[in-house]
């Protein structure tokens, strides 16, 4: 060995010694407090599938690609990091043997193209990357950013590391492409092409010059990439590490839809008969889950979820990212006691008495914190405390999580649709709700009364059962009522049972839409049968608003009916409904084939048997409810409808990136007193298009939006003959004219 | 301070609600539930102990399926019940309630003893001011607040005439009025809670009552007839031809509202 080579080691050596150090020491410390965290039951289950997300979502970066020019950014960074271990294993290499290269394929012209080829590519990402990030300046432009409260700075370092990284590796590859390198030609590294460029300027240096700006940009390079690990390891760009483990770990085949039952010991929680430390929800950083706190490790706060939040988006204090990152912060503030406590937190206010006793004045104030409590009026509320570049006003005299930003929630689920990196929002909101109503029965006022309604009347209007068939003395036709001739179970001639729904039989626009469906069925020869006063509250608004043990109830009682009749296809109206009774029913054994009126209404019309008039006067838009869209993704089947009635404009936001109306979470039952109304900022939104009719396919978007328009009407800013009507009674119109 | 809050098991307000043949209700015909009214009783209790300490009792009359009333209202917070149940109280009425409810509660040493302002069932309102005067302490009727002060306690008491401010020494008997407060719902933690609850389940023996006392022959009044409500008259359509102010104007100075 040369003493040039010799001494290259050794500093090598050094650095990699003292930097490695720091990185294990930080990665056996993420990995016990995730560990710290309570057990959570079928995570792995299903290994194909997660397979294949872990192919399309982390290889082929499928979400990130929603956006195409920051997910193009990130592609090529991602892959270029993916493509450049070969170098950086090389780096290594050539500390201590200066011809080394990767075995077999390192010395391949293809591989050493494709190396420069994506350490340039990556250059041009980091430059995007920066250019994004100086156009949605949180300091200029404020909440409408999606780097609102994102650590900032921490962002620039990253990506100056990212460009070091690449740079250091294109100045010591182009040395090294000057100096005699075992059999190779001196002044070319075959295939790498950009290498080599720089190369041909650093030659005229000489060969001593470039040996040691070689060894120099190898030590540089590699104390380079061990920073950044370091950096990595401390900061949110922790993701690199943690979003594989939560994409391969979350909820499939997404964490809409369904939302999981409260466990207990990895079985869903016996609520007649509790264990003693059972959990109803979560009321403390130290009752979640190694996979929420996976989910706290793997946001990498690229705001994409609070550019797309409703609540954000009319100024409330929620953002699900600033969520993330309080959830986050709390609990690598309680990290020492949560790793004593080894998943040991009895919760409902209790503390693991040894645990707590074993950790430092500092971090007991942070586990004795307020969890979830009041922040209104305090510093920056309307922000959750943050200012733009992700500092949070207040300390442990305030609690972790605003109880003002945890109720905005509508569950539209524009967040979980959007994180690349599959974090679990809505059921980390739903379980603190959980605790607010079941454990610590703090919670807004309204409910009151909707969970009053709900146990005592069966529906949140509270009113009598026997109101729920109304609406067939108001139409011409026959409707069968389960057990009017005596029958106990349903016929066989009957195809669907035609779950009406609480709003379908007592709230008046969805009373429109119950009757042009039941007349399209009649029309389409279809045969349906309706429960009449058997029907009750399928449990959602109670589930979304965290009353679980109601909600369980209610769903029991349901299934039980459901599955003695002998239900097997079931047409809602109500996409709750059909969320509910379809992906929820299944936890408590009920299993139906269930299908929303325009899935059902489109396929007549399909085959022909309802034959609807094509309308050419005016055009129509649509709003995606979010309980049929991105919950259960049906998007083609209304579209279709509306456009064998007449001529569909599509909103600036639809899709899966439609804009909730409001009402979902249970917040059509809560005052929205925070910010601008949501209903009227969506209404707005429907009216710019300019088309006569508004379709909706939900009787809460109906409710919110018709609202929105009046307004508007009443104000001379919209026109007076546009209407909000359900996609029935747009098919049922047509069917007349 | 010990509170008692007395209670009743009503039919459900929004239930179909039937008469039995000797005009007393029919409590099958419908789910019983928790007086409305008596949850804003409740909550004030729950309110004076938690500010002054102490502890609730809830006391109710009623058959067998009124301890599921009970429960509820041990789930609110409520600390233990006295049930009282016994079939010769069928036909009780508000004078033979109130006859058993004081001495349920007397000797007991409870400082105030709650009400709600009437019952959704017989509305007769009049049990509060009935059990106060057999048990001899002040009654202060139709309190819409209620403050503490050492050994006195003071109510608004809200009147069409406005708001008269009471103030007696304790023990005293409180009727409470809708929407003084708003009644907590209970946790599930409360839930759980109340099913380990103790309830104190006497019977008229137990009170030292005769059965001849109460119930149906105990009782100073009775139901000689009841009739359905008749439905509801069509109103009056007007139809606005540009003078439907001037209609509606007229109808209301007819039936002396303007």
């Amino acid at each position: 060995m040369t003493s040039h080579m010799l001494i290259r080691a050794i500093v090598g050596a050094v650095i990699i010694v003292a930097l490695i150090g720091f990185s294990v020491k930080r990665a056996w410390f993420l990995v016990r407090l995730a560990g710290s965290g309570k057990s959570a039951a079928g995570r792995t289950r299903q290994a194909a599938t997660r397979v294949y997300a872990e192919a399309t979502e982390v290889l082929g970066q499928k979400k990130l690609l929603k956006w195409s020019v920051p997910g193009f950014a990130h592609f090529v960074t991602f892959w270029g990091f993916l493509i450049l271990t070969i170098t950086v294993v090389e780096a290594f290499g050539e500390l201590v043997l200066e011809s080394f290269h990767f075995p077999v394929i390192g010395a391949w012209p293809a591989i050493r193209f494709a190396e420069d080829l994506f350490a340039v590519l990556v250059l041009v990402g980091v430059v995007i990357f920066a250019i994004i990030r100086l156009r949605n300046n949180p300091a200029t432009e404020g909440r409408s950013s999606r780097f609102f409260g994102s650590h900032t700075k921490g962002a620039w370092v990253v990506l100056a590391m990212i460009a070091l990284v690449v740079v250091s590796l294109l100045v010591y590859r182009g040395a090294k492409s000057t100096l005699i390198v075992g059999t190779e030609a001196a002044g070319d590294l075959n295939g790498a092409v950009v290498s080599n460029a720089v190369g041909s300027v650093l030659a005229p240096l000489g060969s001593d010059a470039n040996l040691w700006l070689e060894t120099t940009f190898i030590w540089v390079h590699v104390a380079v990439i061990l920073s950044f690990l370091i950096i990595v390891l401390h900061s949110k760009h922790l993701h690199i590490f943690a979003s594989p483990v939560n994409v391969y770990t979350s909820r499939r085949p997404d964490a809409l839809g369904p939302l999981e039952p409260i466990m207990y010991q990895g079985a869903p929680v016996n609520f007649e008969d509790p264990a003693d430390d059972a959990t109803f929800g979560k009321g403390h950083i130290a009752e979640f889950t190694w996979k929420g706190y996976v989910d706290f490790m793997s946001c990498t706060e690229c705001g994409r979820c609070q550019s797309q939040c409703p609540a954000w988006n009319t100024e409330k204090p929620l953002s699900p990212k600033l969520m993330i990152l309080n959830l986050r912060e709390a609990m690598f503030a309680q990290a020492p006691y949560l790793m004593a406590a080894k998943g040991a937190h009895p919760g409902l206010g209790e503390f693991a008495t040894d645990a707590l006793a074993s950790v430092d004045a500092s971090v007991r104030a942070e586990v004795e914190r307020p969890f979830i409590g009041a922040r209104a009026g305090t510093e920056l509320a309307e922000t959750d405390g943050y200012t733009f570049d992700g500092h949070r006003m207040g300390g442990t005299e305030l609690p972790v999580i605003s109880e003002e930003a945890l109720w905005s929630c509508t569950t539209c689920g524009a967040c979980v649709n959007q994180c690349p990196v599959d974090i679990e929002h809505i059921d980390h909101f739903l379980d603190m709700r959980r605790n607010q109503v079941m454990v610590a029965t703090e919670f807004p006022s309204e409910l009151n009364g909707l969970f009053k309604n709900l146990e005592q009347k069966g529906n949140p209007w509270g009113q009598g059962a026997a109101r729920r068939n109304d609406w067939i003395t108001e139409v011409d036709f026959e409707v069968r009522v389960f057990g009017a001739e005596g029958e106990d179970t349903i016929p066989d001639d009957v195809e669907y049972l035609f779950w009406v729904g609480c709003a379908g039989a007592y709230e008046d626009r969805a009373k429109k839409t119950t009757k042009a469906v039941a007349e399209l069925m009649h029309t389409a020869g279809v045969q349906f049968m309706v429960l009449g006063e058997g029907e009750t509250c399928t449990g959602d608004p109670a589930r979304r608003a965290g009353n679980e043990f109601l909600f369980q109830m209610q769903a029991q009682q349901n299934v039980e009916v459901l599955n003695e009749i002998g239900a097997k296809k079931i047409v809602v109206t109500c996409p709750h409904c059909m969320n509910t009774i379809g992906r929820e029913y299944p936890q408590l054994g009920g299993n139906y084939e269930v299908v929303h009126h325009t899935e059902l209404l489109n396929d007549l019309v399909k085959a022909g048997k309802l034959k609807p008039i094509l309308r050419t006067d005016g055009t129509v838009t649509y709003h995606d409810p979010c309980y049929l869209g991105r919950h259960n993704k049906v998007y083609a089947p209304p579209r279709e409808l509306i456009g064998a009635t007449g001529t569909l404009v599509e909103m600036e936001r639809s899709g899966d990136r439609s804009f909730c109306c409001g009402a979902g979470g249970s917040r059509m039952w809560m005052e929205e007193s925070i910010g601008t109304r949501i209903n009227q900022v969506r209404g707005d939104e429907a009216i710019a298009t300019g088309a006569q009719t508004v379709a909706v396919a939900c009787p809460f978007c109906s409710v919110m939006l018709t609202d929105a328009v009046t307004v508007r009407q009443a104000e001379g800013t919209a026109a007076e003959e546009l209407q909000v009507v359900d996609v029935a009674t747009l098919l049922l119109e047509a069917m007349k004219s | 301070m010990k509170v008692a809050v007395c209670v009743k098991q009503v039919p459900d307000t929004e239930s179909d609600r039937k008469l039995s043949a000797d005009f007393t209700l029919d409590r099958a015909a419908a789910d019983g539930v928790l007086n409305e009214l008596d949850e804003f009783a409740i909550e004030e209790a729950l309110r004076i102990v938690e500010a002054n300490g102490g502890d609730v009792t809830i006391v109710t009359m009623g058959p067998e399926r009124a301890a599921e009333t009970v429960r509820k209202a041990l789930s609110m917070g409520a600390d233990s019940a006295i049930h009282i149940v016994d079939d010769a109280l069928a036909g009780s009425d508000s004078v033979s309630t109130a006859k058993v409810l004081a001495k349920a509660l007397e000797g007991k040493g409870f400082d105030l003893i709650l009400f709600g302002s009437e019952s959704t069932d017989a509305r007769a309102g009049v049990v509060p001011g009935m059990v106060s005067e057999l048990l001899g302490v002040a009654g202060l009727t139709m309190a819409n607040a209620v403050t503490i002060d050492g050994a006195n306690v003071t109510i608004k008491r809200s009147t069409d005439a406005g708001v008269d401010t009471v103030t007696a020494a304790t023990p005293a008997v409180i009727s409470c009025v809708w929407a003084m407060n708003e009644p907590r719902y209970p946790s599930f933690k409360g839930i759980m809670a109340a099913k380990k609850k103790p309830v104190e389940t006497l019977s008229l023996a137990d009170l030292g009552l005769a059965a001849d006392e109460v119930g149906r022959p105990g009782a100073w009044s009775a139901v000689v007839n009841a009739a359905a409500k008749p439905a509801k008259a069509a109103g009056q359509k007007v139809e606005d031809a540009g003078t439907g102010g001037v209609v509606i104007a007229d109808f209301l100075a007819t039936n002396k509202l303007i």
